[in-house]
């Protein structure tokens, strides 16, 4: 119909095409979750597996998890901020939001779970530590959920798994379910996040470029 | 025949409808992350952002993150509006192909 359309200003009709396949572009790239966020997943892996090694060493160190929680927190505190300063951190959607968020009260609803826990000395029952499993477990899955992510979906599987068996196996299996999760749900997930995160940074470079 | 629709000359300069158009699928975003995304210069991108802001299309603030100056954009609703407008003319003009 406006094969020849050409206006004053000498716009074309190739021109408003490009236009549009540029506006397409531009709109996938700004609702693209672009953060790093793999090596979070690494550090609060190390954090409760160093705990719990520490709390196998040192039984009645009951100051090694207040230690390791803070230290983790102060060490995602500052690389969120270099982050930050650096200009490496992606724009906020609607998306990214919603995941944040997700994390955010998952922190601190194991924090008020955990703490009074811990202060009661009640950290070792069944219970206790298979609601842990589930609560992340549920972040994990609310995640793969609004990410469409299947490996994160799967990983969320795992932790409800895991929480399920601590009620079927021999107490001293707990432990060991409790360091498997940890190594494949969230040391190794973050590995994979990370490699993907470079992936995708690689193939954003080589588009630029 | 039917007239043909006007483009506003804002929104339809290249990088400005690539900015409005990164704008639109965020709440607000860096000066940073505008230049990467787009592949533009500073000076450059500096200069589009003033003629989108002159036309009240965008609004500016400026924060420090830590010790560092940080330069954030959102669109207003006049920017909606206008790039909505000039999506409709895009449609008319290209014969409803869109």
């Amino acid at each position: 119909m406006m094969a020849n359309f050409e206006a004053e200003d000498g716009t074309t009709r190739d021109d408003l095409v490009q236009r549009v396949a540029l506006m397409e572009t531009m709109i996938a790239e700004g609702r693209r979750n672009t953060g790093r966020f793999g090596w979070i997943f690494i550090l609060w892996g190390l954090v409760c597996l160093s705990g719990i090694g520490v709390s196998y060493l040192l039984p009645r160190s009951y100051w090694v998890w207040p230690i390791l929680i803070t230290s983790g927190f102060v060490i995602q505190f500052i690389g969120i901020a270099m982050r930050r300063r650096s200009g490496n951190w992606p724009s906020e959607n609607l998306k990214s939001r919603s995941i944040a968020a997700v994390w955010r009260m998952m922190g601190i609803a194991i924090i008020l779970y955990a703490a009074p826990a811990g202060v009661t000395n009640t950290v070792h029952q069944i219970a206790y530590i298979a609601a842990i499993f589930m609560f992340l477990g549920m972040a994990h899955a609310i995640s793969a959920v609004i990410l469409r992510w299947r490996a994160q979906g799967m990983v969320a599987g795992l932790w409800w798994a895991g929480g399920v068996a601590t009620y079927f196996v021999p107490r001293d299996y707990v432990i060991t379910i409790y360091v498997v999760e940890m190594v494949f749900c969230m040391v190794l997930f973050g590995v994979y996040a990370m490699w993907l995160e470079r992936r995708r940074a690689a193939s954003e470079e080589q588009t630029n470029a | 025949m039917p007239e043909l629709p006007e483009l506003d000359p804002v929104v339809h300069g290249k990088l400005r409808l690539a900015v409005l158009s990164l704008l639109v699928g965020v709440e607000q975003a860096d000066f940073t992350w505008l230049r990467d995304k787009t592949g533009s210069t500073d000076g450059n991108l500096g200069a589009q952002m003033m003629k989108l802001e002159e036309a009240g299309y965008v609004a500016m603030q400026k924060r420090f993150a830590g010790r560092k100056p940080q330069t954030l954009y959102r669109m207003t609703p006049a920017g909606r509006k206008a790039l909505t407008k000039y999506v409709a003319a895009l449609k008319q003009l290209l014969g409803g192909a869109l």
